[in-house]
C-alpha cells in the first residue's frame, strides 16, 4: 500500500492558481472554497519590495490533528496516508477545523464570498447543498468526495476517487505515463510549470523522494510535529528566491 | 435535534446517488482507461453506452492562446475540462481560466435563442425588453435592412466588428461578405485595442507585420519589457510550462523584467526594474548604447568594423572616433617608431613570404551584414543615449542599465519580448522598435533561443471563389469609401484597424454615419478608452449582438443572434504565433447546443443567402459550416500533421494538425533551411529576403525604410499602364512615399531620422498628477470570466483580491493623499471619476497607480452586472499612436483622493 505525498516546487510555481481551479472544479467547490489555495504577501519597499506566493492544499498529515480531536470519528486517516471526513459522520462541530495548524479545512454553510449565492441560483436537491450543472458523476459522502450535505466541514482529499484507482503498486503518480493520467490529482495534473509531483513517499526510490532529497525538503510547521505528507522545495530560481515559511531554504542566504 | 434531521436525510440521499457513484466508479476502473474514448470511437459505440465518459478535443476560448482541451462529457453533462496530451501548446496543462470553462457553457444568463428589442430607448439603465423571435425572422431583418441600404447606395453604411478572432471559418467570412455586398467595413478587427504597435515595429524593421515566435525552450537569458509573462501575456498556459523549464534547467535562464509595478512576472524574474510608463524607448537605447560601446553586440549577425577595432565612442560619431583613434596611432607611431618598425618587418614573416596587398577602407567603415544603418544609428541616436541620460528619463538607475546591458550581451542565447507595455502610448511603435532592435544586437532572430517568424498551415480552398460573385454594384468606383475608422487614409496611414475611434467618427459623421453593425466577440461600448461616447454613439445605429452572454453591447441590440459557447461549436481555430511551426486547431462541440443557438459561421452564411443579388448564390453554395471545415481539411490530405492528421476525421480526433519543426534557422550569422533531417540546407541573401526579412534591404533595418516612405511598388508605363514582366508580373521599382513627411508632422522626428528606432516623449493624457495603469489580471485576462463566481473570488495577487480587484498605490503616495488601506478613493481625469478600494502596496511605484483593465461591468449576467470597482476605461482619453494605430491605454494620468 502506498503511502501518497507531494511535493510542490516553488522555484518553478508561478501563483496562477491553477491548481486552484482545476480543484474548484474537479471537486464542484463554491467560489472561494479553494481546498487548494494560492497565498500571496509581500515583503520590503519600494523599489525592492518582493511579492512572494505558496500554494497550500491539505498537508494530510502522518499525524493530523484532526483527526485527533474529532468527537465522532468522522475524520479518518486511511490505510494509504489520506485524511478524509466521512460527512455521514460529521457534525459540523468545527473542533478540527480549529485544530488544524494549516487551515486547510471548510465549513459548508459560511456566508457566501461572492453574491448572488450559487446555492441559490443551483439548488441543489435532497441532500445536496447546491448543484451545479457541470457536477461531476462522482459523490462519495464517506470520504468526503462530491458535493457536500449541509452542516459538515469539507477538504482536499488528494482527489482520492482518481488516486484510490490506480493500479496497485504504482509509485510515480505522474503525467509522464499515459496510462496513469486520469488517476492523477487535478492539481498536480494541470500545473502548468510541472511545480508538483505525486507519488508513494514510503518508496525510496519514488520521484517525490528523489525530489525531496536533492532538493533539500521541508514541510510547514514541523513544530507541532503534525508530519505533513505534503513538502515545500524551493532554489534560486523562484520569486524573490522565496524562502519557506517557517522552514529550511535551501537557498544558502549566508 | 437538528443533526438527526440531517443525518437521516443525509442516509436518503446516499441510497439516492449509490448508483450514480458505482458508475462512475465503473467507468474509471481498471489501468486501460475503460470508459475514456475519442469521440470517433464514442460515435462509434453502442448508443445503449450512456454512462460513458466521452473526452472531444477543443480549444479553449478564453484567451486567444489556442490550448488544446479535453471536454470530459458524462450523460451528456459537461464536467471536466482538462489540457489535451500531445498537444503542442497545452500539453496536458492548463491556465487557472481553463478549467472554468464549464461555466461558460451552463451560464444561467446566457440567452436562450434569438431576440427581438421592443424598447427603443437605449442607454445603461434602459431595459431592453427582449422578445423572443424565430431564427428564420432574425436573418430575414437583418437581410432586408442590409438589402435597402444597398439599394440606396448606402452600404458602407454596415460594419462588421470584430475581437477575438478565431480563423477562416469566423475571421476568414467577413472579408468575402464586404466585398460582395460593398462596404469597406468588413471587417474592423480589434488589433487596435490590442498590440499593433509592436507589430508595426516588426514590419518596419523585420518586414513582418505579425507578433513573433520564441524559442523559450533554448534560450538563456530573457529580457522582458513589458510582456505580462506569468499573467496575461498569450500563450499563458505554455508560458509557464516554459517558466518551470528556464528556472531550472541547467544554466537557469535569467529573466530581467522591465514594469511599471511589482507584477507576478517581476516579482519571479531574477531583477525587476521599474520603468516610468512610456519611457521604454530610452531604457532600451542606453542598453544598446552600452552594448555597442562595450562591444558586446553579435558580430556574426550584426557583423564589425573592419579594421576590428570599436569605434563606438561615447558622445562621438563613428567617423569622429575613428578619425581620432586614427590620430591617436599616428601620434603613437610617431613617440615609437622602434615598436612600429618591429611589428611592420614581423607580419610578412607571419604571411609565410607571401605579398600581402591591403586595400586602404575609410576610418571606421563597419562591414554591416544582417542589419541595416547601424552606424547610422548610432550617430544620429545611440551615440548619447547613455545610461544616465536614460536614468534621468526612466527612473531607472544607471549602474542596474549597465549590469543588464553587459548581462545581456555577454549571455548567449539571448532574446528580448515585449508587448502592450512599450506600445500602449503615443510613442508606441517607436519605443516598440527601440525594444526589438536589442533583438537584432544579439543575433536572436531566427537563432536557437531567440525570435521567429510563424509560418501558416496548408488548409484547402473553399469550393467557391467570392470574388466571381462580385455584381457591377460591388466592383463600381463609388463603392471605394473611406473606412469609418479613417485607417488608411491621411490621418492614419500605417494603421491596420482604428476601431477605438469609430464611435467617435460616427457622432461627427465623419467620414459619415453608420446605420447598421454587427459584432463578433468585442465589446467596445465597454472595453474601448473613453467607452462612454460609444454608448451615445450606438443609441441611433441598428446593432446586431452575436454574443450569447448579456453584455454592455446586447444590452444597445436590437437584434441579437447568439452564437453558440465554444463547446459547442465546430470551430477552426488558425495559429497564433508561438513556435514558428504551423498549426491548425479545431474545435469539436462535446454536447448539441442546450439551447436554440447558432454556429457563428452559420449565422453569416444564413444571413448571406437572403441578400439580394448574385452574393446569395455564393453563400447557397457554401452550404453551412461544417462544409467550411470539411473544405479546409481538404489540405492536410496532402500535407498530413506530424501527428498523423490526415482528414476531416482524424483532425476531429486530435483536436489539431501541426508540421514540426520551423524550416528556418540562423547559426552564427549564416542562414539554413530544415533539409528533412538538419538545419543544413543554406540560404542566400535571396532566400533570407524572399523568406524571412521581407523588408527592401533583406536584412533587419535598423534604419527602417518603411517609416522613411520607401516602398516596393507596381511600375508604371509612361501611358499610366502597370509594366509587366515577360511572364506576366508587375514590375516593382523602388518608390517614395511621404511616412517621413507624415511622422514629421505628427511626431516632431526630423526628416532624416524618422527611420531609426528612438526615444520620443509619450504624450500622457488626463491631466492628473500620477500615471494610471491598467493591467490584465491572470483570472480575467480578456474578460471573459467576468460572470464566473469562482473567478472573482480568486483576482490575487497583488491588484486583486478575494471578491474583486483594488487600485494598488504606494502606501508613501497614500500617506500624502490622507488614504489609508482600503479607504474608498475616487480617480479622476479630465474625462471623468470613478471609485475603487485602494490597496497600499510596496510593489507600486510612488507615482503610478494600478486599477486592473476589464472589471466594473454595468451587464454581463448577474455576478459581472454592478460589481465593482469603477471600469478603467471612463477615465482613459481616446488617444492613439498615430503611427500604428494603437489605442493609448497607459498613458493616462489621474488624480486621487479619499471618497
Amino acid at each position: 500500500m502506498a503511502k501518497w505525498g507531494m511535493v510542490i516546487d516553488l522555484e518553478k510555481c508561478t501563483g496562477c492558481q491553477a491548481c486552484t481551479t482545476a480543484c474548484q472544479m474537479e471537486n464542484n467547490r463554491l467560489p472561494g472554497e479553494s481546498w487548494q489555495d494560492v497565498l500571496f504577501y509581500t515583503e520590503g519597499k519600494y523599489p525592492n519590495a518582493q511579492m512572494k506566493w505558496i500554494p497550500r492544499p491539505c498537508m494530510q498529515c502522518e499525524n493530523p490533528s484532526c483527526v485527533t480531536v474529532c468527537p465522532t470519528k468522522a475524520t479518518y486517516k486511511t490505510e494509504d496516508g489520506v485524511v478524509l471526513v466521512d460527512w455521514n459522520k460529521c457534525i459540523g462541530c468545527k473542533y478540527c477545523m480549529i485544530a488544524c495548524p494549516y487551515g486547510v479545512r471548510f465549513y459548508t454553510d459560511e456566508k457566501p464570498l461572492i453574491e448572488p449565492n450559487v446555492k441559490d441560483v443551483f439548488k441543489g436537491d435532497g441532500d445536496l447543498t447546491w448543484n451545479p450543472p457541470y457536477k461531476g458523476p462522482q459523490q462519495d459522502n464517506t470520504k468526503g468526495i462530491g458535493i457536500q450535505p449541509s452542516g459538515v466541514v469539507s477538504k482536499c482529499n488528494f482527489c482520492y476517487h482518481k488516486i484510490s484507482k490506480a493500479p496497485k503498486g504504482t509509485v510515480n503518480l505522474s503525467n509522464d505515463d499515459p496510462a496513469l493520467r486520469e488517476f492523477v490529482p487535478a492539481c498536480v495534473r494541470t500545473c502548468a510549470p510541472t511545480a508538483r509531483y505525486f507519488g508513494d513517499l514510503d518508496n525510496p526510490n519514488s520521484e517525490v523522494n528523489r525530489i525531496i532529497a536533492a532538493k533539500k525538503g521541508t514541510r510547514l510547521l514541523e513544530h507541532t510535529g503534525n508530519k505533513p505528507q505534503v513538502y515545500y522545495v524551493t532554489g534560486a530560481g523562484a520569486a524573490g528566491g522565496t524562502v519557506i515559511p517557517g522552514g529550511r531554504s535551501s537557498k544558502d542566504k549566508a | 435535534m437538528n443533526i438527526l434531521k440531517l443525518e437521516v436525510s443525509r442516509r436518503r440521499f446516499l441510497q439516492a446517488t449509490g448508483t450514480v457513484g458505482a458508475v462512475g466508479a465503473v467507468g474509471l476502473a481498471g489501468t486501460k482507461l475503460a470508459g475514456f474514448s475519442t469521440l470517433s470511437e464514442a460515435q462509434a459505440a453502442a448508443p445503449g453506452a450512456s454512462a460513458e465518459t466521452v473526452i472531444t478535443k477543443n480549444v479553449c476560448a478564453q484567451c486567444p492562446a489556442r490550448c488544446g482541451i479535453d471536454v470530459y462529457t458524462t450523460n451528456g453533462k459537461v464536467h471536466a475540462i482538462y489540457g489535451s496530451y500531445d498537444h503542442p501548446i497545452s500539453n496536458g496543462k492548463l491556465c487557472p481560466k481553463g478549467h472554468l470553462g464549464t461555466y461558460l457553457l451552463y451560464d444561467p444568463d446566457r440567452f436562450k435563442g434569438p431576440m427581438k428589442r421592443t424598447n427603443p430607448k437605449k442607454g445603461r439603465n434602459e431595459d431592453p425588453k427582449f422578445v423572443p423571435i424565430s431564427w428564420d425572422e432574425a436573418f430575414k431583418t437583418v437581410a432586408d435592412r442590409l438589402n435597402v441600404l444597398r439599394d440606396k447606395g448606402e452600404s458602407h453604411r454596415f460594419a462588421f466588428l470584430f475581437g477575438r478572432g478565431w480563423g477562416p471559418t469566423d475571421v476568414g467570412l467577413y472579408g468575402p461578405f464586404g466585398a460582395m455586398y460593398g462596404t469597406p467595413n468588413a471587417p474592423i478587427g480589434h488589433s487596435s485595442m490590442c498590440a499593433d504597435a509592436s507589430k508595426l515595429a516588426r514590419e518596419a524593421q523585420e518586414g513582418f507585420y505579425d507578433y513573433h515566435s520564441y524559442d523559450y525552450k533554448n534560450t538563456n537569458y530573457l529580457l522582458n519589457f513589458g510582456a505580462s509573462y506569468l499573467e496575461a501575456f498569450r500563450p499563458y498556459n505554455y508560458l509557464m510550462q516554459m517558466w518551470g523549464h528556464m528556472r531550472t534547467k541547467s544554466p537557469q535562464t535569467r529573466v530581467t523584467t522591465v514594469e511599471v509595478r511589482l507584477s507576478t512576472t517581476a516579482a519571479a524574474s531574477d531583477r525587476a526594474l521599474f520603468v516610468k510608463p512610456g519611457t521604454d524607448a530610452a531604457l532600451a537605447l542606453a542598453i544598446a548604447h552600452v552594448m555597442l560601446t562595450e562591444g558586446l553586440w553579435n558580430k556574426n549577425f550584426v557583423g564589425d568594423f573592419a579594421d576590428g577595432a570599436n569605434h563606438f565612442k561615447v558622445g562621438m560619431t563613428v567617423a569622429a572616433a575613428a578619425a581620432e583613434a586614427a590620430k591617436a596611432a599616428k601620434a603613437a607611431a610617431a613617440a615609437a617608431p622602434a615598436v612600429a618598425a618591429t611589428a611592420a618587418a614581423a607580419a610578412p614573416v607571419k604571411g609565410k613570404g607571401a605579398k600581402t596587398v591591403v586595400l586602404p577602407t575609410p576610418p571606421g567603415a563597419f562591414n554591416e551584414k544582417w542589419t541595416l544603418g547601424l552606424v547610422e544609428w548610432w550617430d544620429t541616436v545611440v551615440k548619447s543615449a547613455t545610461p544616465k541620460w536614460a536614468a534621468d528619463i526612466t527612473g531607472v538607475a544607471a549602474k542596474d542599465i549597465v549590469t543588464v546591458a553587459r548581462e545581456f550581451g555577454t549571455t548567449r542565447p539571448a532574446m528580448v519580448i515585449q508587448e502592450r507595455g512599450p506600445g500602449s502610448h503615443s510613442n508606441g511603435t517607436y519605443n516598440c522598435m527601440a525594444v526589438n532592435a536589442l533583438n537584432a544586437l544579439v543575433g536572436a532572430n531566427f537563432a536557437e533561443g531567440g525570435v521567429m517568424h510563424h509560418s501558416g498551415a496548408p488548409y484547402g480552398k473553399l469550393p467557391v471563389d467570392y470574388n466571381e460573385f462580385k455584381d457591377d454594384y460591388a466592383k463600381s468606383d463609388d463603392r471605394k469609401k473611406p473606412r469609418i475608422d479613417l485607417v488608411k487614409g491621411p490621418d492614419l496611414p500605417l494603421a491596420k484597424n482604428g476601431m477605438q475611434d469609430i464611435a467617435k467618427n460616427h457622432l461627427a459623421g465623419k467620414p459619415y454615419k453608420l446605420d447598421t453593425m454587427l459584432f463578433n466577440m468585442t465589446n467596445p461600448i465597454f472595453t474601448a478608452p473613453d467607452c462612454k461616447v460609444w454608448e451615445e454613439a450606438l443609441k441611433d445605429i441598428f446593432i446586431i449582438g452575436t454574443s450569447p452572454y448579456p453584455d454592455e453591447t446586447n444590452m444597445y441590440a436590437d437584434l441579437v443572434l447568439p452564437e453558440h459557447t465554444y463547446l459547442e461549436r465546430l470551430q477552426v481555430c488558425a495559429d497564433q504565433p508561438i513556435h514558428g511551426y504551423p498549426q491548425a486547431h479545431l474545435r469539436t462541440p462535446a454536447i448539441k447546443p442546450l439551447y436554440d443557438t447558432r454556429d457563428f459561421a452559420d449565422i453569416i452564411i444564413e444571413i448571406g443567402k437572403r441578400m439580394k443579388g448574385p452574393m446569395a448564390e455564393y453563400y447557397k453554395a457554401l452550404g453551412n459550416h461544417e462544409n467550411l471545415v470539411r473544405a479546409l481539411a481538404k489540405g492536410f490530405e496532402a500535407k498530413p500533421g506530424s501527428n498523423g492528421v490526415n482528414s476531416f476525421e482524424s483532425w476531429k480526433q486530435k483536436g489539431v494538425w501541426f508540421k514540426t519543426p520551423y524550416a528556418f534557422r540562423q547559426i552564427r550569422g549564416e542562414f539554413f533551411e530544415w533539409d528533412g533531417k538538419a538545419y543544413a540546407k543554406p540560404m542566400t541573401e535571396a532566400d533570407v529576403k524572399y523568406k524571412l526579412f521581407k523588408t527592401i534591404s533583406g536584412k533587419f533595418e535598423f534604419n527602417s525604410n518603411l517609416l522613411r516612405g520607401n516602398v516596393m511598388g507596381k511600375k508604371k508605363a509612361p501611358d499610366g499602364s502597370y509594366m509587366k514582366t515577360a511572364d506576366g508580373k508587375d514590375v516593382m521599382e523602388l518608390q517614395k512615399k511621404d511616412t517621413d513627411a507624415f511622422i514629421n508632422k505628427k511626431l516632431g522626428v526630423t526628416l532624416e531620422q524618422t527611420g531609426f528606432p528612438q526615444y520620443i516623449p509619450a504624450k500622457y493624457t488626463g491631466g492628473g498628477d500620477l500615471h494610471f495603469i491598467t493591467p490584465k489580471t491572470a483570472m480575467n485576462a480578456e474578460g471573459r470570466s467576468a460572470n464566473i463566481p469562482h473567478a472573482i473570488a480568486l483576482q490575487q495577487p497583488s491588484v486583486g483580491g478575494r471578491t474583486t480587484v483594488y487600485l494598488e498605490i504606494n502606501p508613501q503616495t497614500a500617506k500624502a493623499k490622507g488614504i489609508r488601506n482600503n479607504d474608498k478613493v475616487r480617480i479622476k481625469s479630465a474625462l471623468g471619476t470613478i471609485e475603487a478600494y485602494a490597496r497600499l502596496t510596496e510593489g507600486a511605484r510612488p507615482d503610478t497607480l494600478v486599477l486592473p483593465f476589464a472589471h466594473g461591468h454595468w451587464a454581463q449576467g448577474r455576478w459581472a452586472k454592478g460589481r465593482g470597482p469603477g471600469h478603467s476605461g471612463e477615465i482613459t482619453a481616446n488617444q492613439s499612436d498615430p503611427l500604428s494605430g494603437l489605442a493609448s491605454y497607459y498613458t493616462g494620468m489621474v488624480s486621487i483622493e479619499k471618497a
